[in-house]
């Protein structure tokens, strides 16, 4: 009788949660195909333009800029063409005359001066991008024509221009008080999407620009759902309320599930070119790191290969130098120091670390042992430092591993308390000259860990004088004495050049790449029935 | 009775105000920069001119208890002051967050009551039968399982295998069901446990030797002894009121639920001061008034602890 009744309650209960999944089932669904659903880890915040604290994905999406970065270079976009004056100081844009904001308001010459005069109001908050700093003033000079002036000629100008933010066109009539520094009151951009729905922390819903000046979109819209956590994406995307991943750095996703869903075949992976540069800093202010030739050294120790094909399963390029030859400027011919433990060896012996019994070198009866620090919420690095441990054991290097939070990771890198840590570039359009520009600031791992070299001054000093050089011949010069002298120091270990991933349903098309790993063309992707 | 209530009322806020301290002194020792995060946390380079900017933005360059006092007398009218990172209003941020951890909250309460008074009943009275067995089997496993791991379990199963529910998000009733069951799971196990418990000891009691005597029903005997053990589950129920709501950090980040759990752990990620703050004193409350009510309802239901008084 007992028994009975602890059954037959069991069995209510699981009814009543049968028939309330039941009833709910549908709303879940996706009925409407011209609906794209990609999943974030994170919510779209405020895309103010001019700020940082939105995602760029999300005002890629609805805000343009004069001009844009493509594989081929810089090319036009709201601008249709521009001058550069012969002292490469003084760039006069000529405007697309078909350009409306999704408010009505027209796209003039008057509109670009209010938001770059906004920018460069609000300059110290863009300090890391040495253009606003640059900024002389702006001119209207007709209705379609805007003339931009600079104090001296900086060389990246178009280049960051082009970039997500800061420079990117907001309605004059979402302006608080002429500013856009304390707030905006909408998010009218002259973009292929208009945001229509936003539930904070929830979803995101962007309309295609019905209105559009240029190719407009194939989809209706875009849902952008939040769901912090990784598995839950994962088995959202499985059971189909999502349609596209997509991310750099194993933030949206781990690359043993990208593997796992690339031979399942249900869904499309899809690999970027390599896009950005992944390197182990060599903290030449740390007593034993200090050392160049331990650092060249170190260079031989890790089995790179094993790296990109063990641990990232083939999903990134080795690396033989810090930026790939394929990045402007980079193509300086440097020698490549691959794997071997042999050399490694000698250069520590020649270095004063004798190998002891225990299996690890001393020197003056010192250990060799160097720690490497990493944000413990990368997967990916852990497994790498795993994999460099054993490689530094054959050599008889102790290496300790310590993953952190990411601000404790963040605030150790700012005080240069390190002897290895993680280093990874922007990736183009910011590479090489964003990249090599923040090396000069002190909260940066760079500049810590090259703190301890000889001619650092010198090296901050050069990449200024590179960023204002007009003259194309002399800019290359500098970059080979930058980037030879930063190798030769070996204060970089170069793993591999990083890629961005996408894992979309099988019957998306038109998944592609911008430049920028922080931008997601959704205007180029369509579904097919 | 009055003059209990009363001295109980009084003592919350002191209470309050040691927790509040104690809490801004924790959270200020951080050697994290608030300021300095708030710059990364926007992506932009911190630079020394931008985090004194930042700092004196955010009030960080005054002294630390003219801060505390700031704030403390800011909180008494209500104002917790903005969050450093999105700029608006800690109360607003609070306020949005919190209806949807209210909902998860108490749908668990509904659920852990229901589910654990019938297993709890029935487990007494079965006492050593193979039903007690795998119920009790369940609990250990129940409470042994971590949320995020039987979370994912049930959503696999039940949103992707069997397709009855959502993954996770807030869409209508039926998204709120996983998570609430999830987060229900671990109270459960705590309640079941601890009804069969007491009732199990209560039967050794005088009063049901009596009753028994006196030829009573079983069915009748049970209901006296569910009554008496009624107490010692109402105290942990109502505590659990307070830790239903913080316990909903784990469950809120798996099912992507938009509570104030989520808001708590963004808040901890990003050094969001004012948003720990006030989630540390919200808590606190619930905590001490819960803690209060029992007190009040159990001595209402008990003249011993009354007259104990």
């Amino acid at each position: 009788m007992g028994l009975k009744r602890l059954i037959a309650f069991v069995l209510i209960v699981l009814l009543c949660f049968l028939a309330l999944g039941c009833s709910g089932k549908d709303a879940g669904r996706k009925e409407d195909k011209n609906q794209l659903v990609y999943a974030s880890t994170k919510d779209i915040r405020n895309i103010n333009p001019h700020l940082y604290s939105g995602e760029m994905a999300a005002q890629n999406m609805v805000f343009e800029s004069l001009v844009i970065n493509t594989d081929q270079g810089v090319m036009p976009w709201l601008a249709e063409k521009w001058d550069i004056s012969e002292d490469g100081k003084e760039y006069t844009f000529y405007l697309r005359k078909d350009v409306t904001f999704t408010d009505g308001e027209s796209f003039n010459a008057q509109a670009v001066k209010m938001n770059i005069d906004a920018v460069v109001a609000n300059r110290e908050r863009h300090a890391w991008l040495d253009m606003v700093n640059q900024i002389d003033h702006g001119e209207v000079v007709n209705e379609f024509t805007y003339k931009l002036v600079l104090k001296q000629p900086y060389y990246p100008t178009l280049e960051e221009l082009g970039l997500t933010r800061p420079f990117r066109f907001i309605s004059p009539k979402c302006f608080i008080n002429g500013m856009t520094k304390d707030g905006v009151n909408g998010y009218i951009g002259t973009g292929p999407w208009i945001l229509t729905e936003h539930k904070d922390k929830q979803y995101a819903i962007f309309t295609a620009n019905k209105k559009y000046w240029g190719t407009k979109p194939k989809l209706e819209s875009i849902k952008w759902k939040v769901i912090p956590d990784h598995q839950t994406i994962l088995l959202a995307l499985q059971k189909g309320e999502v349609d596209l991943l997509f991310g750099a750095d194993g933030d949206m996703i781990d690359l043993d599930s990208f593997k796992a869903l690339q031979t399942e075949g249900k869904y499309k992976t899809v690999l970027s070119n390599p896009v950005a540069s992944r390197a182990i800093l060599l903290n030449a202010h740390q007593p034993i790191t200090s050392d160049k030739k331990v650092r060249e050294a170190l260079q031989y120790v890790v089995n790179k290969q094993a790296i990109a094909e063990g641990i990232l399963n083939g999903s990134e390029a080795i690396a033989d130098t810090l930026l790939s030859p394929t990045i402007p400027y980079c193509n300086v011919p440097l020698s490549s120091r691959t794997y071997n433990p042999e050399k490694a060896k000698e250069l520590l012996d020649a270095a004063g670390w004798i190998m002891g019994s225990d299996g690890y070198r001393h020197k003056d009866g010192k250990l060799f042992e160097i720690t490497i620090y990493f944000n413990s919420n990368n997967a990916q690095e852990r497994t790498i430092s795993e994999y460099m441990q054993s490689d530094m054991k054959a050599v008889g290097v102790s290496l300790k591993i310590v993953g952190e939070e990411k601000q404790a990771f963040l605030d150790r890198q700012k005080t240069g308390e390190f002897d290895l840590q993680y280093s990874l570039s922007w990736g183009t359009p910011y590479d090489p000259q964003s990249y090599l520009s923040s090396w000069r600031i002190p909260a940066h791992g760079d500049y810590q860990a090259q703190k301890g070299i000889a001619k650092k001054a010198w090296l901050d000093e050069t990449i200024g004088k590179i960023l204002v050089e007009h003259d194309k011949e002399k800019r290359q010069k500098m970059y080979d004495e930058v980037l030879t002298y930063v190798h030769d120091e070996s204060i970089y270990l170069p793993l591999t050049y990083s890629r961005t991933k996408a894992v979309h349903v099988a019957n998306l098309k038109g998944v592609a790449f911008n430049p920028s790993q922080y931008e997601i063309p959704f205007e180029k992707m369509y579904f097919e029935n | 009775m009055k003059r209990y209530i009363l001295q109980r009322v009084l003592a919350i806020f002191p209470i309050l105000i040691g927790i509040s301290f104690f809490a801004f002194f924790l959270i200020n020792s951080s050697p994290s920069d608030p300021a300095e995060v708030a710059l990364r946390v926007n992506e932009t380079v911190a630079t020394p001119e931008a985090i004194a900017t930042m700092r004196r933005e955010l009030g960080l360059d005054k002294p630390f208890l003219l801060r505390y006092g700031t704030w403390l007398l800011d909180s008494l009218q209500g104002d917790f002051g903005n969050s450093y990172i999105t700029k608006q209003p800690v109360l607003n941020e609070m306020n949005k967050a919190f209806p949807a951890t209210l909902a998860l909250a108490s749908l668990s309460l509904f659920i852990t009551m229901g589910v654990s008074m019938f297993f709890g009943i029935w487990c007494a009275v079965h006492e050593g039968s193979v039903g007690d067995k795998i119920v009790r089997g369940f609990i250990f496993v129940g409470t042994a399982m971590p949320s995020f791991w039987a979370g994912l379990l049930i959503m696999w199963l039940f949103a992707v295998k069997f397709d009855l529910f959502p993954t996770s998000g807030m869409d209508g009733f039926h998204s709120i069901i996983l998570p609430a069951v999830t987060l229900s799971l671990t109270f459960i196990s705590t309640y079941i446990r601890l009804i069969r418990n007491t009732m199990i000891q209560n039967r050794q009691e005088n009063y049901v030797l009596y009753a028994k005597v006196r030829g009573l029903k079983e069915k009748t005997i049970t209901r006296h002894i569910f009554k008496n053990s009624l107490q010692a589950s109402l105290t942990a129920l109502g505590m659990s009121i307070p830790k239903l709501i913080a316990g909903t950090v784990i469950v809120e980040n798996i099912f992507a639920w938009p509570g104030i759990g989520r808001l708590c752990v963004t808040a901890i990620f990003n050094r969001d001061f004012p948003i720990i703050e006030a989630y540390i004193v919200m808590m606190a409350v619930l905590f001490v008034v819960c803690n209060l009510i029992m007190d009040i309802v159990c001595a209402l239901l008990d003249p011993r602890i009354r007259q104990g008084e």
